[in-house]
């Protein structure tokens, strides 16, 4: 197999004739490594063990299920995938009538960032029957009045459309 | 709740009525010049069929789906081209566009805005056709 990218250390020699690569790992592995990015993985290892990954886990599904509570009060919003204890934290949904764009821009305004479009899964938005959905994702630091404000910006959303 | 007047002037009432009342919204018999685009990120869907005679363009309309600026921009452009000839058609901008529509449009949304132009352009410049023949 060739190599896609050539780079330092990816050669043996270089010939006018032709090149001799170097052997596995090093050939597919031009140029200088990712230290910085190594280095921050570490510290990022770190910070979350410092946590606890199931403090994290657990931040991660109290927030989730807040979310799909609240957003499943609201008229006209439909819900995709299963229920949260089935869930990482992230939901997916789409307002009748209003396309994810528009919501997307409006919860912009409120300082709330929303994935909008077709998520990379095109056979997936073929198969629900949607060209696109809004998507909201939640972390560590995401905070219960942030999924309040996105709630807010839904409803603002429906006013400006109605 | 918690929005701004922002988003009033971003979604304004002309823009939301073009978007709920699309002009000539439709399909054309036997138009002179058909052309369909789509933005691939967004799904967002714009084609445009156009009536021309004598280098004018009679009649014109459009049908498509997506977001309100695409969808708006459409309506807008296809008022604007009705009794256009063909030529000053094939002049019109982006800021042209972008001006009718008067609301600040975020780089993100850019490629809702210009969907309709797009379709325009290449319709109008027949681009289209010489790629059916390439291939």
């Amino acid at each position: 197999m060739d190599p896609f990218m050539s780079g330092g250390d990816m050669i043996k020699a270089v010939r006018i004739e032709g090149t001799t690569y170097h052997d596995l790992p090093w050939k597919f592995e031009a140029g200088t490594q990712a230290i910085a990015e190594v280095i921050g993985l570490g510290a990022a290892v770190d910070y979350l063990s410092g946590l606890g990954m199931e403090a994290v886990r657990a931040h991660e599904r109290e927030i989730t299920e807040y979310a799909y509570e609240a957003l499943s009060d609201i008229e006209g919003l439909t819900l995709y995938g299963p229920p949260p204890s089935r869930r990482a934290g992230v939901i997916s949904f789409a307002l009748e009538g209003i396309h994810p764009h528009d919501l997307a821009t409006i919860a912009d305004r409120d300082q709330v960032c929303l994935r909008a479009g077709h998520h990379c899964a095109m056979p997936l938005m073929t198969r629900l029957g949607v060209a696109a959905t809004a998507r909201a994702s939640f972390y560590i630091y995401t905070q219960k009045d942030e999924v309040d404000r996105l709630v807010g910006s839904i409803k603002e959303a429906q006013r400006i459309f109605k | 709740m918690s929005s701004t007047p922002a988003d009033d002037q971003f979604y304004r009432e002309y823009i939301l009525d073009h978007y709920k009342n699309p002009r000539n919204f439709g399909r054309l018999e036997n138009p002179d010049i058909s052309h369909e685009e789509d933005n691939p990120l967004c799904g967002d869907v714009i084609g445009m069929e156009f009536r021309v005679k004598d280098g004018v363009i009679e009649d014109v309309k459009f049908h498509g789906r997506g977001c309100a600026i695409s969808q708006a921009a459409a309506s807008l452009l296809t008022e604007r081209l009705k009794g256009l000839p063909l030529e000053e058609a094939k002049k019109i901008s982006k800021d042209d566009v972008l001006g009718e529509l008067g609301i600040q449009i975020s780089p993100a949304r850019i490629k809702c805005a210009l969907l309709s132009l797009k379709v325009l352009k290449v319709g109008a410049y027949g681009l289209a056709g010489d790629d059916e023949e390439g291939e």
